[in-house]
């Protein structure tokens, strides 16, 4: 029989929407000024309602992925000492099996094996995905931080940390932006196997088929804690 | 009765300030010498110099800063008809007969020429006399034809920079001159600043026989106040807000706007600039290229951010392209066996 399988849960969604939302606005109204000369981003600009506003708004949107990531923190930090998880149920945290999956993908990649990785409830994909923001998100904010307030900031702070901050949050914004719209679209989208989109973001929920060939060992897992509970 | 007198004088007031207003500007054209130069075809061939025009474009005149002046203020030596076959060049230093607003002296430019003659882009001595004519004179700046283009868009825009080439005249000294000289074309746009700035400064060829940094220009380009520039954001520092209008002069100096000792207080000259700040925040308002020489910790970080993404999009292409390759594997397969 088939059932679904929750795998994020609405809190954890929305945390996805708050960040993605306010992202796709911070690129809106930041790369015209990175790319000043772009016809491209030209057009954006003035979509935005000129620089002047898009200022405005890039700050807004700013408040609210940083405030998004922040509740994220204190969530997992309160889910940490609430549940007190052994390494093993931190399924984000990487792992010996993450680096026999790499191999075992490659492997089935270049046809040297027919048998795909199984996946436990988070693949190295999607480990890389969350880690890749985390980090992105403090060199972001902390640089975007900077750049609002390079006054206060250069008053404790040597005048290089500025122009650090400077090349960090265009750089940084670079590599966000490319690994989004590349590696997380072809992951979550125009992978021909996920084709139009993965609705796990709005819905929460994945099939029985979906979980059998996305998390297996997590799947596995879940039946054997259920049959013991019998 | 009180308030009669208090009508009266209102009265009075309007009457001034609309006679004030509508005062017709001083006839630029009193001794008539568009009699002549306003004829296409005015001018003059010889040998040495071929064809030279005299015409003097109407609309052009009429519109440029210097309307209001006649032709003869500037053109001192003009004194008989037939004009003499050699007459001097313009000096911009000369006084005027046009008079300072609320003021009686005569109006002269000596004051800029004064400071410009001094700084970087003055007269130099131990220079050939070709280096010193490769570095701009007044004119070079403030020909007419760079006043007229800015529209009166541009000008509105820009018209915050009035103090920068008021300084030192509070604001009493800009309301007076903002009340005399509204209309006139004299405040230019911020991007043209730099446009200017950049005919010389960006030119490679140019500037290498001068010993100056060739990287200025790129460097502004790169830094946030280019960059927001280009997109219209006015309000930021363009190359005369730093480097001051006619007194630039090099970081070296102690006079100069960019001495170390100096630079705080540039970053704060303006309202609508950085106010109250540290020595540390003037300290990195550089904005040539980082090389391993001038900053190399800013040289390492850049190439570090762009090895990171580099390395990190090369990866991520590679596994995009092996796991299609083995999507598009599978389909050949399955078509082979059937």
């Amino acid at each position: 029989m088939s059932r679904d399988y929750t795998r994020f849960s609405l809190s954890q969604r929305l945390q996805h929407v708050f960040m993605f939302v306010p992202f796709i606005i911070l690129v809106l109204t930041g790369f015209p000024i990175k790319f000043p000369e772009s016809e491209f981003w030209s057009f954006i600009m003035s979509a935005a309602g000129g620089i002047e506003n898009a200022r405005i708004i890039h700050r807004f949107a700013a408040a609210v992925m940083i405030l998004d990531f922040a509740f994220h923190i204190l969530y997992v930090g309160y889910n940490l000492i609430k549940q007190r998880p052994s390494l093993a149920d931190m399924h984000l945290v990487p792992n010996g099996r993450d680096g026999r999956n790499i191999i075992e993908n490659l492997k089935y990649f270049l046809f040297l094996s027919d048998e795909r990785p199984r996946f436990h409830k988070f693949s190295y994909l999607e480990k890389f995905d969350y880690w890749a923001v985390f980090w992105g998100m403090f060199i972001m904010a902390g640089s975007g931080i900077i750049l609002w307030f390079p006054v206060l900031f250069s008053k404790f702070l040597p005048g290089i940390v500025i122009q650090i901050a400077y090349i960090a949050h265009s750089d940084e914004a670079m590599l966000a932006l490319l690994a989004i719209i590349i590696w997380h679209f072809y992951n979550v989208h125009f992978n021909p196997r996920i084709w139009p989109a993965n609705k796990v973001w709005y819905k929460g929920t994945l099939s029985e088929e979906e979980m059998e060939y996305e998390h297996p060992l997590e799947l596995e897992e879940i039946k054997a804690r259920e049959e013991a509970s019998k | 009765m009180p308030a009669t007198i208090y009508r009266h004088s209102i009265l009075v007031l309007l009457l001034v300030v609309l006679t004030a207003l509508s005062a017709p500007a001083q006839q630029a054209d009193a001794e008539n010498c568009n009699l002549c130069h306003s004829l296409a075809l005015l001018g003059i061939a010889t040998p040495s110099e071929g064809l030279r025009s005299f015409e003097v474009t109407a609309n052009a005149y009429r519109h440029s800063t210097h309307r209001n002046v006649i032709c003869r203020d500037c053109h001192t030596d003009i004194n008989v008809f037939p004009h003499p076959q050699e007459v001097a060049k313009v000096e911009c230093y000369k006084a005027c007969h046009i008079t300072k607003p609320f003021a009686l002296t005569g109006y002269s430019h000596a004051e800029q020429a004064d400071a410009h003659a001094i700084s970087a882009h003055g007269f130099n001595s131990e220079y050939s006399a070709e280096k010193n004519e490769a570095k701009p004179d007044c004119k070079y700046c403030h020909s007419n034809t760079f006043r007229n283009v800015v529209n009166d868009e541009a000008l509105q825009e820009s018209s915050q920079h009035c103090v920068r080439c008021h300084e030192g005249e509070g604001l009493a000294g800009v309301i007076l001159h903002v009340s005399s000289h509204s209309g006139h074309r004299t405040a230019e746009a911020s991007i043209d600043v730099v446009e200017l700035c950049s005919s010389c400064h960006a030119d490679q060829g140019h500037m290498k026989q001068f010993d100056v940094n060739l990287t200025q220009v790129g460097g502004y380009e790169r830094h946030f106040h280019g960059k927001a520039l280009k997109r219209g954001l006015n309000e930021v520092a363009n190359c005369m807000d730093c480097h001051r209008n006619h007194l630039n002069l090099p970081a070296e100096d102690p006079n100069s706007s960019i001495h170390p000792n100096n630079i705080q207080q540039t970053c704060s000259a303006n309202t609508y600039c950085h106010s109250d700040v540290s020595s540390k925040f003037a300290a990195s308002a550089i904005h040539s290229e980082p090389t391993t020489q001038n900053n190399p910790i800013l040289f390492y970080v850049e190439w570090g951010f762009i090895i990171l993404t580099a390395g990190t999009m090369a990866l991520l292409f590679a596994h995009i392209f092996l796991d299609f390759g083995r999507w598009v594997g599978d389909i050949w397969l399955r078509r082979k066996e059937k």
